[in-house]
């Protein structure tokens, strides 16, 4: 048993054993001492300064760290102390941005709160000239680098008491400032947003997000300690739980309720507990065809759904497996699958609010937990749920995503376990750059989840090179090249990729000649692509607007603005060729005297690829826009489309009635689908209608190069046109 | 449609079967030396040959209702309405011999000198103006849309006014829209730099406001002339502050313009169409009258 010591403090004579802080000493005889940076759970370090108590010497004392003597007197409320906490508070208080996000929403800032106890007056020192900034790249909790007083209770919150050793000082004197890892974004840190740092924090430096007022209504909601027992919320902090309630309910399905429905547009994902959910497409698996009605004078043309045995096109895809937003790729030929216990699936539309991209129907009586994203982010930063997801992945889905894609189609079964515990499954938040252009190749990358950008660096700017699905790949040129990346792939949304070190890429291609004969092919057309743009954006002479991705386009339908009398007739001949459904606006960017109008512009920044809940959008060879069969009909490309060029187009289908099951119902399903040129016929129709000889479709490097001086050297173009189009101007009218 | 160097073949085809046409006229009425009559061999030649081209022009509204059929470009089409719409009207009056004879067709001809008349106006309204709209209204929008731009002109011009000057409240008690004097339904519900924004607040509510809303080609702000005047006396009357949404209330009012002057030639470029469609349409059915009638009796 400890020696028991005897010092007076205020007056009154106390005792406690040796070894004991004055601080505490003083709070075990009901003394209060104000604080800042010491809390009774943490190692005392003594930064604030703001518990000082005069024991007699030269200097006055920091009580959280220094230790009693026997025989001590300590003054800790004498105008002395009161004037020197004060002198802090208010230093203190000149860089504290009054009232901080935390006063304003709970009123207890601790150092504002004190401020006020101490009756310390406006600062009458200057706010430092230089903002420390906020981070708000952590989906769980916003960081405001402005309100924190580097009294290190986060620091020793993550690594003392989680051992996370997430986060730690940086930089000296006026550029100090707590960080995470090595001084990255909060969301790109390896953070497992536990909420230690945030429910130690004594101002709104950390403070909680929540998502404001989408608390899910219906189902079952549950408490933090209901949560906490629930092994998937193992080691995630209470309090977080406590300050989110409402954003996680459990939701009971009976056997054949419809979950989730295709296209729809959520921002919840769920977890499976008990039971199994079917995972299916229910859109046909078909692409939009156009064909004439005869040969005749008086042919139309009509719009049918056909798969690509029906209808190949040219660079079909042969890929077998469908991507979706769930551990599972869907076959092509029938695209359903199982999902059971453990089994997270809505990821996408809950952390980048994709449209779903399948339909989720309890298989038998099932339980889930519906989440809001803030939670989701939090399980999937938890270690425990991080390491069973990952486990799940490599066991069951590592397999089917590896053959998924059609080039590593041809891998053993052998080598796919031998790569099962050595893939690595990162997450990146948007924006964070995977790997950079230059840096040496090391590693080969499968994209399970999210978009992935590619772009290359150019003195004027970034040139965006092709957006990269879930399903796809990247890190290939490099590593089959000159071991340097060639460009720089950063995560559109939140990503998460399969990482394959060089190594074991090497011993792939290795084991695997015709993989390796394929990885090159495409990385070499990828090259080719990449070099033909880069020339057409090098060669032509371009002013703002054509800057603007004009000149890139292959076909454009532009309006001759000083003849259209703007009657319309373009539109509806467009409209009656296509089912009553137009693809043509006649709105649009003007340049000179012409009005460009809407058709697929093979854009430098192809966004309407982006957010693709299937990735059944994607760009030929030739840079036309390609629609694939599984198409769902959410009409996200064509919302994403900044010109309107690509419309959504209805078609009458049978579809399964799910009571009785053997049943099938008529209803009417959506695809997705451009300006196809009026296919069959000999000039677009809405060239054909335009009584004014307005409307003319031109391949644009040669019309508005021969009009108006803008000559591309003949490679480009020959680059550019790949066939003469019929309809197509070729050259000026 | 212009009428430009690819209606060449038109023009001289049309013009030598008018050549011929007279000629054949000339000659047959010297020959016969009788009066002139359309039920003659030669003048009922004239007639079908009119009658013919008088379909023809009226089918151009059939062709353009079925635009994908594969008949004919619409351009095609156009022009032979233009120049066989023309030519018909001297063949017609080739086949009466210059006579507007009985009631009936002397209704008919002066119908036909309207739709023809109104033909070549539409025509030389179609040529010239896509190319004075292109030059004066820049901003134009697709027609069915000026409405709802118009709306969002006000809702943005609100958005400015409001943020330079504070808060813009929509007055709901009528007392209160008396009180203001029923100028605008507007009142600022919080003052910002009351006195400094002043000018630009009163100008919005009492002027502009009024013209974004119910544009009137009456209002001052409709003449650029004295809009510009008026945006340079409030940037002399306004701090530099001010002087942004100046410039973003000026181009609305620029926008505001170019919509005015869209919906008053988009009514020229189509507006004769009211009275050569249904007159043209009035004069197949009295040809065919007189055709029957004459054929008949």
């Amino acid at each position: 048993m400890a020696e028991l010591i005897k010092l007076t403090i205020d007056g009154r004579e106390v005792e406690v054993p040796r070894g004991t802080t004055i601080f505490d000493a003083a709070r075990l005889n009901g003394i209060p001492i104000p604080t800042l940076c010491h809390q009774q759970n943490q190692t005392p370090v003594g930064v604030c300064r703001v518990c000082v108590v005069d024991v007699g010497a030269r200097v006055y004392a920091a009580s959280c760290i220094r230790e009693c003597d026997a025989g001590m007197t300590v003054k800790t409320d004498v105008p002395g102390v009161q004037k020197a906490r004060a002198a802090l508070v208010e230093m203190l208080m000149a860089d504290h941005p009054a009232p901080c996000i935390r006063q304003q929403n709970s009123g207890d800032c601790e150092l504002e709160t004190l401020a006020a106890e101490l009756s310390v007056p406006a600062p009458r020192y200057p706010r430092r000239l230089s903002p420390r900034g906020r981070d708000d790249s952590s989906l769980s909790i916003a960081v405001d680098h402005e309100s924190c007083i580097l009294c290190d209770r986060c620091i020793r919150g993550c690594d003392d008491v989680k051992k996370n050793l997430v986060l730690g000082r940086t930089g000296k004197g006026v550029t100090a400032g707590v960080a995470f890892d090595l001084n990255d974004p909060m969301g790109a840190s390896t953070c497992v947003s536990c909420g230690e740092c945030m429910v130690s924090c004594p101002t709104g430096a950390l403070t909680n997000k929540r998502v404001v007022g989408t608390e899910l209504g219906g189902g079952d909601a549950l408490q933090a300690e209901e949560l906490l027992d629930l092994p998937v919320f193992d080691g995630v902090s209470g309090t977080f739980l406590e300050l989110n309630q409402g954003a996680v309910v459990k939701r009971h399905f009976k056997a054949g309720d419809i979950i989730c429905k295709e296209g729809e547009f959520g921002s919840t994902a769920f977890y499976i507990m008990d039971g199994s959910v079917d995972v299916f497409i229910s859109a046909p698996i078909k692409h939009v065809q156009q064909e004439s009605t005869s040969s005749g004078w008086l042919s139309t043309i009509r719009s049918m759904l056909s798969d690509r045995d029906q209808h190949p096109r040219s660079e079909e895809t042969t890929k077998r497996w469908i991507p979706i937003d769930a551990p599972v790729d869907l076959p092509y030929d029938n695209p359903r699958a199982r999902l059971g216990p453990g089994d997270l699936f809505g990821e996408m539309t809950c952390m980048s609010f994709h449209p779903r991209s399948a339909t989720v129907r309890a298989a038998t009586d099932c339980t889930a937990l519906e989440m809001l994203r803030n939670v989701l982010d939090i399980l999937q930063k938890n270690k425990t749920f991080r390491a069973k997801l990952d486990d799940t992945y490599r066991k069951r889905a590592l397999e089917n995503h590896l053959k998924s894609v059609p080039v590593l189609a041809g891998l053993s079964g052998e080598f796919i376990d031998y790569l099962r515990n050595r893939v690595e499954l990162i997450r990146y938040a948007p924006g964070q750059v995977i790997v950079r252009q230059g840096d040496p190749a090391d590693s080969f990358y499968l994209v399970r989840l999210g978009f992935v950008k590619v772009s290359e660096a150019h003195p004027g700017g970034d040139l965006v090179l092709a957006y990269v699905p879930r399903g796809g790949y990247f890190g290939e040129i490099g590593l089959l090249g000159g071991g340097v990346r060639v460009a720089t792939c950063s995560a559109l949304d939140h990503v998460e990729a399969v990482r394959i070190s060089g190594e074991d890429f090497r011993k792939m291609i290795e084991a695997f000649p015709d993989i390796r004969a394929e990885l090159a092919r495409v990385a070499e057309e990828r090259l080719a692509q990449n070099r033909a743009r880069q020339k057409t954006t090098d060669s032509v002479e371009l002013n703002d607007f054509l800057a603007q991705g004009l000149m890139e386009a292959q076909s454009l339908l532009v309006l001759d603005l000083e003849k259209c009398t703007r009657c319309d007739q373009c539109v509806k001949a467009c409209a009656d060729a296509h089912d009553g459904v137009t693809r043509l606006v006649r709105e649009g960017l003007r340049f000179d005297k012409y009005l460009v109008a809407t058709s697929c512009r093979q854009c430098r920044d192809p966004l309407c690829m982006v957010g693709c809940p299937v990735g059944s959008i994607r760009r030929r060879n030739s840079l036309e826009v390609i629609i694939e069969d599984w198409c769902i009909g959410c009409g996200l490309c064509a919302s994403n489309c900044p010109y309107g060029n690509i419309s959504m187009h209805s078609f009458a289908v049978e579809t399964a009635d799910p009571e009785p099951s053997n049943r099938k119902v008529a209803s009417t399903r959506k695809k997705a689908t451009g300006c196809d040129l009026c296919t069959d016929q000999a000039e677009p129709s809405c060239v054909y209608a335009c009584p004014h000889d307005a409307a003319h479709r031109v391949e644009p490097l040669t019309f508005f190069g021969a009009k108006f001086g803008l000559t591309p050297p003949r490679s480009v173009v020959d680059a550019t046109v790949r066939e003469e189009r019929p309809g197509v101007d070729q050259t000026s009218k | 449609m212009r009428i430009d160097r690819t209606h060449q073949s038109w023009a001289v085809a049309s013009g030598v079967a008018l050549a011929l046409a007279a000629a054949g006229y000339v000659a047959a009425t010297a020959s016969s030396g009788r009066p002139w009559s359309g039920g003659s061999a030669i003048g009922l030649a004239y007639g079908i040959s009119g009658f013919a081209m008088m379909v023809f022009a009226a089918l151009l509204a059939g062709r353009k209702k079925v635009p994908v059929w594969r008949i004919g470009r619409a351009q095609t089409w156009m022009r032979g309405h233009l120049w066989l719409g023309l030519l018909s009207f001297p063949i017609i009056l080739f086949h009466a011999g210059f006579a507007f004879g009985g009631s009936l067709t002397r209704v008919m001809m002066w119908i036909f000198v309207v739709v023809i008349l109104s033909g070549i106006a539409g025509a030389a309204l179609q040529h010239f103006l896509p190319r004075l709209m292109f030059a004066r209204v820049p901003m134009e929008t697709i027609y069915e849309q000026i409405p709802h731009v118009r709306a969002q002109l006000l809702i943005e011009a609100d958005g400015i006014v409001s943020d330079a000057c504070g808060g813009m409240a929509v007055i709901t008690d009528p007392a209160a829209e008396r009180a203001t004097g029923g100028a605008s339904k507007l009142q600022s519900s919080v003052r910002v730099d009351a006195e400094e924004s002043a000018p630009l607040r009163e100008f919005y509510l009492a002027e502009m406001r009024p013209f974004v809303a119910e544009p009137d080609s009456a209002h001052p702000l409709a003449d650029r002339q004295h809009g510009d005047q008026v945006f340079a006396r409030l940037r002399t009357l306004l701090p530099s502050g001010f002087h942004t949404a100046v410039s973003a209330l000026e181009n609305i009012c620029e926008e505001e313009r170019q919509l005015s002057r869209q919906q008053k030639m988009h009514a020229w470029l189509h507006g004769w169409l009211l009275t050569h469609i249904p007159l043209s349409f009035a004069l197949l059915v009295l040809a065919i009258i007189h055709i029957v009638t004459a054929l008949r009796y």
